[in-house]
């Protein structure tokens, strides 16, 4: 039986989809429980572009994410980088008004904006004044369809963008190693580039990709916009059925997917960088996060790796003092990803001695039953970080749209919660075993070396 | 309706300032409890005791062992973190609200009867020597760490906060626990709670702790105002490998007390403070020559900086620095314009709502003005003052405030790819030095 809520919803979308464009008409498809106090509704228009929208009054702003259906996993050999590139390409021109008036404007607005892309999806978000919000849509809608790329823009930001990766990268023994480790880790799937790209496809983009990936891949029904604040349903709905209803949907190509085959071998690799200490980075290929699996890995890894209670950061920091930092976590990507560690090393001390410590630990969690305590704690540490994340509008709107795309549930993050209460030292013991073997695993041990070969010729050595 | 709750004083506990905005938008409480004092206090020599102090009362909080107390308060979903600057310290906690009571006894035992144990002490010194050792992999870090040390000189302001490789092993028990009993004393306390608590287990709660501290005299801030540098002053620090450089230009900035305080917090707005301000668009948009560029104009008790960050690749570095300076002379000679100026106040006074859309940020500005002792209104007037600044009381605040001759210039980056670069680009340099980046002092 449907509440009187709904059917004033239902009253209230004949009247607007009466006036509507048949690709501006709104469906409404479902309400999803976020968390104990707040609901999502999601919404379907015409062009197949989905809403999540969450009335939140705490405070008179709003959130205004999109996000798309594309990542780095969409790109191909020599085109890596595109999806990013891109990202920033979207904060250029629009058909009708001045380069760069899309930020001015946003700012005279009071609003904050960025964007990221990722290995699954590409997102911009703008966290607005609530009495902006006509001109975020404005603008919002406009750059989804109406994008002006020319060449000095393209080359200036291929610049713009190149200096991104020496600052993250080149520069940057994490960020180089990182990449490495991927590279090496994987052979087959789309995972195995960085999202930034290599620096030579970089240099490689030309005007005419940017267009074609823009055609392809930016059109309403690749499209979720996720709205969190202080506006109301109905006004809302009005206005962004004005705006995006006359955008057509597009055809989206079938994804190439390249599953990566197992892994039967330990790959390992050794680099010199310009660092002070060894460092250990290590990648155990792991579940998709929507694998049955992916909670209990997670718990796994906060209970070895997370915080100075953990069962790793007392090893290696505060007994044996052989290393300055240890940090893990589990990739939360759509396809399986790998269960990434880093240690840094301290003086005089040799990244081998660190692996063999966390041998020793990963034995002891594959043979004993780790306590309902520690089980506990760690779990307490997952529901902190949650709640802590979703103080803000933007921090909501975040959490449905991260979990929207990679599992297709935006209230995913407290299902997952109630999940890991539910992880059993027995599931712990299983994850441990299945995944934590030397053969599925990466090894990266860097070397500190002041005349090191550059970070670029390491990573695009092992593509 | 959307309800915007106001932060309430209760009446003082033992002395102490007590801040409360409650909000019950989600299961959890968080308290800051501020000390009027930092790293200032730091013995000469000893820099970076006050920062070990306060991850030492951590770690043997009520005599406990590190690994009893780290898994406690991991077990009861709850953080607690110090950040230690140079004219306060401030522990920061959160905790799932259920776990309240516990997660208090526990902040109780740290706050006031920490065991400050000699051998955890001498761990710690282990650790944070490794820390620093680290630390030379961030090149951003070592810009900021070379620019504030040859800026300030020998004022205050120019000792590290986290102590350097050889103040560190210098500290005894005895210089922690002197810090300890200067800083913990009731009237150097002010506590911040918002979420999910009401007035009256707040009050009990800061009441609780103040109970536990000595009374004592408030250790004053003497510190002089800082003079800065004179004439332009380069500093490259040298680091092999380097794709890129780091660079930081800056002078002496703003005091809050001044008259032209706002007018230059405006002023700066428009020159490198948002992405479409002058500085990103002429060193990103136009040039792509950096992935990032701001000016920044932080406050403390004293006058602080005002300064340019960029990172362009070595070959750009002359050219982009080159440009800074020039932009920076044209912002003095030139000033804003009266569109920039109504462009920059709407912006300030609109995004302002970001500063304060929830509860722990709106407390978190309230201890800020008592722990700084802000002028009165620093942030409750701030509209108001924000949209009064005039376009003649902005260029003059550049003018008389900003310097493009008394300048200090870091450049971190391999020296034989930009050096003669970059030295070439700075006209009128008063001297030039190249410094290891493994030099730190």
């Amino acid at each position: 039986m449907s509440s009187p809520g709904s059917k004033l919803r239902e009253k209230r979308l004949a009247e607007l989809n009466a006036g509507a464009t048949p690709e501006g008409r709104v469906t409404h498809l479902e309400t999803v429980a976020f968390g104990p106090s707040l609901a999502v509704e999601r919404f379907r228009f015409g062009n197949g572009l989905e809403l999540l929208f969450c009335e939140d009054h705490s405070a008179p702003v709003i959130a205004y994410h999109t996000w798309f259906h594309v990542g780095s996993r969409h790109e191909r050999e020599g085109k890596t980088g595109l999806a990013h590139l891109f990202e920033h390409l979207m904060f250029n021109e629009v058909e009708g008004r001045k380069a760069g008036e899309f930020d001015r404007k946003l700012e005279e607005a009071g609003a904050e904006s960025n964007a990221s892309t990722w290995l699954d999806f590409t997102q911009y978000n703008v966290s607005i004044p609530r009495d902006q919000l006509p001109l975020v849509v404005k603008l919002e809608s406009e750059r989804m369809s109406r994008l002006v790329l020319r060449d000095p823009q393209v080359k200036s930001e291929k610049e713009v963008v190149a200096n991104e990766r020496r600052y993250r990268v080149e520069d940057d023994v994490e960020g180089a190693v990182s990449e490495l480790l991927w590279a090496t880790a994987f052979e087959n799937h789309a995972y195995r580039w960085p999202t930034i790209g290599w620096m030579k496809d970089i240099e490689g983009f030309t005007t005419e990709d940017c267009l074609e990936f823009y055609r392809t891949y930016y059109a309403p029904n690749n499209a979720v916009l996720v709205i969190v604040g202080d506006v109301p349903e109905a006004a809302l709905l009005k206005r962004l059925s004005q705006a995006y209803g006359a955008l057509p949907a597009s055809t989206l190509p079938l994804e190439d997917v390249r599953p990566e085959p197992p892994q039967m071998a330990e790959r390992r690799v050794e680099v010199s960088k310009p660092t002070a200490t060894e460092k250990l980075v290590v990648g155990y290929h792991s579940p998709a996060m929507g694998d049955f699996d992916h909670p209990a890995l997670s718990l796994l890894a906060e209970v070895l790796f997370s915080g100075r209670a953990s069962r790793l950061h007392q090893r290696l920091v505060r007994e044996l003092e052989l290393a300055t930092e240890v940090r893990a976590f589990v990739g939360p990507f759509r396809d399986p990803g790998l269960f990434e560690l880093f240690v840094s090393a301290r003086e005089g001390k040799t990244a081998e001695e660190l692996l063999t410590v966390i041998d020793e630990e990963f034995a002891k969690v594959q043979s004993e039953a780790i306590s309902a305590e520690e089980i506990t704690r760690a779990a307490a540490r997952l529901e902190l970080g949650l709640l802590a994340g979703l103080e803000t509008v933007d921090g909501k709107a975040s959490t449905l749209g991260f979990y929207e795309i990679v599992l297709g549930r935006p209230g995913a993050a407290f299902e997952r919660l109630d999940t890991t209460r539910r992880v059993t030292a027995s599931d712990l013991l299983r994850v441990a075993r299945r995944y934590l073997l030397p053969r599925y695993r990466t090894v990266i041990l860097v070397r500190p070396d002041l005349s090191a070969t550059t970070d670029r010729e390491d990573a695009e050595a092992a593509q | 309706m959307s309800a915007v709750a106001t932060v309430v004083r209760l009446s003082d506990a033992g002395g102490a300032a007590v801040i409360l905005e409650t909000s019950r938008a989600l299961p959890l409480v968080s308290i800051s409890i501020g000390l009027k004092t930092g790293a200032l206090s730091d013995p000469l020599g000893k820099e970076g005791t006050t920062r070990l102090l306060s991850r030492l009362m951590r770690r043997t909080a009520g005599g406990l062992e590190a690994q009893i107390i780290d898994t406690r308060i991991d077990s009861l979903g709850g953080s607690l973190g110090a950040d230690v600057v140079h004219s306060t310290m401030v522990f920061q906690a959160t905790v799932i609200s259920r776990n309240l009571d516990a997660f208090v006894d526990l902040l109780v035992d740290i706050l006031a009867r920490p065991g400050l144990a000699a051998l955890e002490l001498e761990r710690l010194q282990r650790e944070t020597l490794a820390e620093l050792k680290d630390s030379l992999d961030d090149d951003r870090g070592l810009a900021r760490r070379f620019f504030r040390r040859r800026f300030f000189g020998s004022h205050p302001y120019g000792r590290s906060v986290s102590g350097t490789p050889k103040s560190i092993p210098a500290i005894t028990p005895s210089d922690v626990a002197g810090v300890f009993q200067q800083a913990f004393v009731r009237g150097n306390l002010v506590f911040a709670f918002s979420g999910d608590l009401d007035a009256t287990r707040a009050s009990h709660i800061a009441q609780r702790i103040s109970d536990a501290l000595p009374n004592g005299p408030v250790p004053s801030d003497t510190t002089p105002e800082p003079l800065g540098v004179t004439g332009r002053r380069l500093v490259i620090v040298d680091k092999p490998e380097r794709t890129q450089t780091q660079i930081l230009i800056g002078c002496l900035g703003s005091n809050t007390q001044d008259e032209d305080h706002d007018a230059l917090l405006v002023a700066n707005t428009i020159f490198g403070g948002t992405f479409t301000a002058r500085l990103t668009q002429e060193v990103r948009s136009k040039r792509g020559w950096s992935y990032g560029a701001s000016s920044n104009l932080p406050i403390d008790r004293r006058r602080q900086t005002f300064s340019m960050w960029t990172f362009p690749k070595a070959e750009d570095a002359g050219p982009c620095l080159k440009l800074e300076l020039d932009l920076l002379h044209d912002f003095r000679e030139k000033g804003v314009t009266k569109q920039e100026l109504s462009w920059a106040k709407r912006y300030l006074v609109r995004s302002h709502c970001f500063a304060i859309d929830t509860a722990a940020k709106r407390v978190g500005l309230e201890l800020d003005q008592t722990l700084y002792g802000l002028p009165e209104g620093y942030y409750s007037r701030y509209l108001q003052r924000v949209q009064a600044v005039t376009l003649e009381q902005a260029n003059a605040a550049v003018q008389n405030r900003l310097s493009d001759e008394n300048l200090l210039i870091t450049v971190v980056g391999t020296e034989s790819l930009m050096g003669a670069s970059v030295r070439d680009s700075v006209a009128n340099l008063a001297s030039s030095e190249v410094v290891a980046f493994d030099a730190v002092d």
